[in-house]
């Protein structure tokens, strides 16, 4: 599916991304989506701090999804957009936000 | 994929001194060197001193041909005894210890250990004018240097570093070059990334794969992670780059890794709680690295820093 298409899915877009995505990862602990993380994934996370963003643009994740109702910091928004990396957040658990986005994916 | 740990660097340096026999001292020494002559005052040589940011010089006379040492310590003693204005002669240590440019490296070994001086000046063997120096810090990059060079090039290295067997040995790696280079100079542990992200920019604009850049940009994530994590102190990450074949260096001037076999266990962890809270210190940084790097050596003593180096080597499927 293409970035764009997220915010569709009723979450909210605070960073516009493009591109294709084709997978999807769950996780908070850095490593493990570094280790992890296949290219053109959509991530869920509760990390808003500015690391997440190099963490995507390493393992090339397209898109974040910040869930819980946190929110990002604002040097974070501005990587993103640098970085072109895709930011999304949403009031539901990372569970519930995974499970509107794997049925389209 | 093979894996190493020295847990020490002088069991290193011992375990390795035959393959550096044949280093001499010319290949080493710092050349030209800062002199002072001996008619010049103390204070001279002082500001010398000063201005280079040493803490020894070797005394000349009018031909360059040595005559003494002066150290911080004699010019303390100047100092306080208020004889800045006297003459270098005066002042100086005479019987320096010196070395000969073909003297090899164990013998400079050997006067460190034996006279436990911080440098050694080295003379012309006919006219013993002063041609260069040797600190301790020479000593160990010329160590490190020649060590890096063993990695690659020297089959021998097998037999205290592992085996292994290599996809391709890069026939022309010039150490010298570095391609990239980056200061982690941040404490701020959400900027960790920052070099491996330029890295990962660096190397695609080389056009490597995107799939071999990204193991590379991973292994480097996690040693810049750890810098900034754990050593308290600042950092560099250096790439060395070759058509098939890229090394990666980080090192930090930190407080080292005490235990290096607990630190290579998969979710062993020294990481802070606040760190951890950010979701890093899941202790599956160093197996990251191990993963993604076809050779990895860790150098770290406590207090010493660590220095990682990781080989990679562009695989089949990455072109």
């Amino acid at each position: 599916m293409k970035v764009e298409m997220i915010r569709d899915l009723g979450f909210e877009m605070v960073v516009e991304g493009q591109g294709e995505i084709s997978h999807g990862y769950a996780c908070d602990l850095l490593s493990e989506v570094m280790g992890n993380a296949k290219p053109d994934t959509i991530w869920f996370t509760v990390q808003s701090h500015v690391n997440i963003v190099a963490v995507a643009v390493i393992t090339g994740i397209k898109a974040i999804v910040l869930c819980n109702g946190h929110d990002y910091d604002e040097e974070t928004i501005e990587k993103a957009k640098k970085e072109k990396i895709a930011l999304f957040k949403t009031k539901l658990n990372t569970f519930e936000a995974v499970k509107k986005v794997c049925n389209v994916i | 994929m093979e894996i190493e740990l020295m847990e020490n660097i002088d069991d290193l340096i011992k375990k390795i001194q035959p393959y550096f026999s044949e280093l001499s001292v010319g290949d080493f020494m710092s050349s030209p060197v800062i002199t002072v002559r001996e008619d010049q005052t103390v204070f001279y040589a002082k500001e010398l001193m000063r201005a280079w940011r040493i803490s020894g010089l070797p005394v000349v006379d009018m031909d360059g041909k040595l005559k003494g040492i002066i150290s911080i310590e004699d010019i303390i003693h100047a100092l306080e005894s208020g004889t800045l204005e006297a003459l270098v002669s005066e002042k100086m240590t005479r019987n320096v210890i010196s070395l000969f440019k073909y003297d090899k490296i164990m013998d400079a070994f050997k006067k460190f250990e034996m006279y436990g001086y911080g440098r050694f000046p080295v003379v012309d063997e006919t006219d013993y004018r002063v041609i260069g120096i040797v600190t301790k810090q020479d000593l160990m990059l010329a160590l490190l240097k020649k060590l890096s060079i063993l990695y690659v090039h020297d089959a021998r290295r097998e037999e205290f570093v592992g085996v292994d067997i290599y996809r391709s040995i890069p026939k022309s790696v010039k150490i010298e070059r570095t391609e990239f280079e980056f200061q982690i100079d941040y404490k701020d542990i959400s900027l960790a990334g920052t070099g491996a992200s330029e890295l990962k920019k660096f190397l695609l604009s080389k056009n490597f794969s995107p799939k071999f850049v990204k193991r590379i940009a991973i292994a480097t994530y996690e040693a810049e992670t750890n810098v900034v994590i754990h050593s308290n102190s600042t950092g560099r990450i250096k790439a060395y780059v070759e058509p098939e074949f890229v090394e990666v260096r980080v090192n930090d001037n930190g407080k080292g890794i005490e235990n290096i076999e607990m630190a290579m266990r998969d979710g062993y962890s020294t990481a802070p709680d606040y760190v951890r809270e950010y979701g890093f210190g899941a202790g599956m940084g160093l197996s990251n690295m191990k993963r993604c790097a076809d050779r990895m050596i860790i150098l770290s003593s406590k207090g010493n820093g660590v220095f990682v180096e990781m080989h990679f080597w562009r695989h089949e499927d990455e072109s």
